[in-house]
């Protein structure tokens, strides 16, 4: 325990999926946890589903760009230097409260690609540490899906069986076995049957991405928060952080925040975990300048904000005679092909991709160009064009594998500022050389998938704008403080009690999903944490 | 009619536009008929954002449309109107393209047209259960996966 005249022996700042898990993990030990949150527990009352409007939702109250969603908690991020816009949720649970819950793992070689592949680094551990945390983590979540994926190491058996198959997914799988791909039943964290307390298992009603009020979807706010808190630990909603402090040997002492009133205060901890998100992270240590540490917390190095790395996505949309009713059940979750997933070299680049068999949207997203990009033409043809893809389309997302380089960041915007006047971040981003020959390749094979589904049309957009839902890598791990921020276990190699565990540890990005990989990835740095507390506190 | 944001008059207009953008279909009345112009000026009211897009757009056509009014125009000149000033200013237009859509799709009767009887809550839909045996084939590949 950390001396008792501080606030908290641990502070974490962010309530999303990685500080609910590691509030959840570091209370379990009896350390008195405060988490400072900037939003707001999200009322289930606020959640559009049940009412005629609910597509709205996707461009007003629950927009997935803070830019456009502008929640009291939102912060503004500027977003003119980069083709892909950072998307986040600012609310207890964090970017989980709407999202797809798409839960694949990495692989064994995502964490190796120095060695494999001879590109970026290699991460400072393996798939086999970090395995019995993507085990715990699935056990507190709830998944569905199904073990035996022969394109992934064995796994324990999933929490919920996987769910329906319907006419989408036949149309699907005409292709994959036309062509003889690789496909499965993909992971989500999203319960299909009876799982934790006060949650209904999913009922296939469609737009996850708006949030789920039933409870079905794993979001921090209802599978780790309810826990931790019954742990004691303390959740401050409504508390802007603007920087972490620290003392004249340059340790962290705690953060000063804003309150619901906006009083700004301070809150003293032996330890700080950061869990803002790979842009909110960067934004915070770059914000604490001190004497110590002139260009922004832990970051002498000059690596903090660097090698910020999104999934660049394309969207193939394969139109189809029959109906297939791609808005009924999850939108993200449905299969996943990993043909292509390793390195061949003969393909023109290195690393690989996934491809997301998901599903569609209603009436309305359809005609706005929806998850599509392509909204339906006016006029004259507009009724028989919707009509023609309503109800008739599925949509493939491909995920690749985005390389970490140095000159995408998260810097300080210079004038830019939040409601508190706290420097908002700003987002420089460029798709490398590799990405933009797999964003090409991959885009082939999808349509290659949809021809041989036989579909009727195929709409493609080649890189979306509102993508950036996976923010990685701007405080990454590494063995080495040149290139890193963090150490393996979260520990920042220039202030030893500070911790950050969210996306922004992320030394490469893989090509699926990160969320599983963030929350194993938190709940293993919390439990080397809770084990060392005392030699790390200061 | 009380409009929060768009005057009578502008209100007038955006009818014909919408009945122009989204016209009628077998029995279902255009959408500025039903009433989606009024729906858009709520829109307005509550988003500052889309006021100027929308109004740049709706001033566009009346300058567009010469002497007469864009309501004297036959069908035709209404629509080449249109795609003048849709492809002067794609941005604002589409804004007002969107917002029609906002308006018309929302309705519950045009989305049981459509064969949707409810919202997707509280009744979801019953879709038909996995079958793993779909995964013979792909279970016979064998690992796909690099050992590190
Ligand atoms: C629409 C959408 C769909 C997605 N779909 C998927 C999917 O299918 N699968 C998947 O794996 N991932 C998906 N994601 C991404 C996933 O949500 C994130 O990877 C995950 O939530 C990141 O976890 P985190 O802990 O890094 O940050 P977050 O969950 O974003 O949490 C960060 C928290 O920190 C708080 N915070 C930030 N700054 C401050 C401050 N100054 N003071 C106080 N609090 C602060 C924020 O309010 C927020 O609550 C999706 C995201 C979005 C937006
Ligand atoms: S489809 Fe299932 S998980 Fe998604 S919002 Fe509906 S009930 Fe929730």
């Amino acid at each position: 325990m950390a001396a008792p005249e501080l606030d908290s022996d641990v502070l974490i700042v962010g309530s999303g999926a990685s500080g609910a898990a590691a509030a959840w993990s570091l209370s379990r030990g009896g350390l008195r946890v405060t988490c400072l949150e900037q939003g707001r527990w999200v009322d289930p009352s606020e959640y559009a589903h049940s009412r005629p409007d609910y597509e709205l939702a996707r461009q007003t109250s629950f927009a997935k760009d803070p830019n456009v969603r502008g929640w009291a908690a939102d912060y503004p991020i500027n977003n003119s230097g980069t083709p892909i816009y950072p998307l986040m949720v600012n609310a207890v649970g964090g970017s989980t409260v709407h999202w797809s819950g798409h839960f694949p793992r990495m692989r064994p070689s995502d964490f190796r690609v120095r060695t494999l592949d001879g590109v970026a680094d290699d991460w400072p551990f393996t798939y086999w540490d970090l395995e019995p945390y993507y085990d715990l983590n699935d056990s507190m979540v709830g998944v569905s899906g199904l073990a035996g994926d022969p394109a992934n190491p064995p796994r324990s058996p999933r929490q919920t069986p996987p769910l329906a198959f319907d006419a989408g997914c036949e149309a699907y799988l005409r292709g994959l076995e036309n062509l003889g791909w690789h496909w499965w039943p993909c992971d989500n964290a999203l319960i299909s049957e009876p799982f934790g307390e006060n949650r209904s298992p999913c009922n296939c009603c469609g737009p996850c991405d708006i949030g789920c009020p039933i409870g079905a979807m794993s979001s921090a706010h209802v599978t780790y928060w309810p826990k931790a808190l019954a742990q004691g630990v303390q959740l401050i909603t409504h508390a802007r952080v603007e920087q972490i402090t620290v003392d004249h040997a340059g340790q962290a002492t705690g953060a000063l925040y804003y309150d619901d009133h906006g009083v700004r205060r301070s809150h003293t901890a032996g330890v700080v975990v950061m869990a803002a998100n790979g842009v909110g992270t960067p934004r915070l240590l770059l914000n604490s300048t001190s004497a110590r540490f002139p260009n922004g917390l832990a970051n002498n190095s000059g690596v903090v904000g660097a090698y910020l790395m999104f999934h660049p996505v394309a969207f193939v949309s394969g139109v189809f005679e029959e109906v297939v009713n791609g808005q009924r059940g999850p939108i993200g979750g449905l299969m996943n092909c990993q043909e292509f997933y390793e390195t061949d070299l003969a393909r023109g680049f290195v690393r690989g991709f996934e491809l997301q068999l998901s599903r569609s949207v209603g009436p309305l997203s359809v005609a706005n160009g929806g998850i599509l990009g392509h909204p339906v033409p006016w006029g004259s043809e507009h009724h028989e064009a919707l009509r023609s893809r309503y109800a008739h389309t599925m949509t493939t997302s491909v995920m690749l594998e985005d390389l970490p380089e140095p000159e995408n960041r998260v810097t300080l915007d210079p004038e830019l500022t939040d409601a508190h006047g706290i420097p908002a971040p700003r987002v420089e981003y460029r798709a490398g050389e590799n990405t933009q020959r797999m964003l090409e390749f991959s885009i082939a094979r999808a349509r290659e998938l949809f021809e041989a589904a036989g579909a009727v049309e195929i709409l493609v957009d080649p890189l979306v704008q509102e993508s950036g839902w996976h923010l990685m890598g701007t405080c990454r791990m590494g063995d080495d403080p040149e290139r890193s921020v963090i150490n393996g276990w979260g520990q920042a190699h220039e202030c030893s009690n500070l911790f950050v565990i969210d996306g922004s540890t992320f030394t490469t990005s893989a090509a699926v999903n990160p969320t599983s990989t963030i929350q194993a990835v938190a709940l293993r740095c919390a439990d080397w944490l809770g084990r060392n507390y005392r030699d790390v506190a200061a | 009619m009380t409009t929060r944001i768009l005057t009578p008059e502008e209100l007038a207009l955006l009818s014909l536009v919408q009945d122009e953008l989204v016209p009628s279909y077998g029995d279902l009345p255009p959408a500025g008929t039903l009433g989606a112009a009024l729906t858009v000026d709520a829109y307005l009211a509550e988003q500052p954002r889309l006021r100027r897009p929308v109004l740049t757009t709706l001033r566009a056509i009346e300058v567009r449309a010469g002497k007469a009014p864009f309501a004297e125009l036959d069908a035709g000149r209404r629509v080449e109107v249109l795609r003048k000033v849709e492809n002067a200013d794609p941005e604002s237009f589409s804004e007002l393209v969107k917002q029609t859509y906002n308006a018309y799709y929302t309705r519950p009767d045009i989305q049981a047209s459509l064969g949707i009887d409810n919202p997707p809550q509280p009744l979801g839909f019953e879709l038909p259960a996995f079958d793993e045996s779909r995964l013979s084939r792909v279970r016979a590949m064998g690992k796909l996966w690099r050992d590190d």
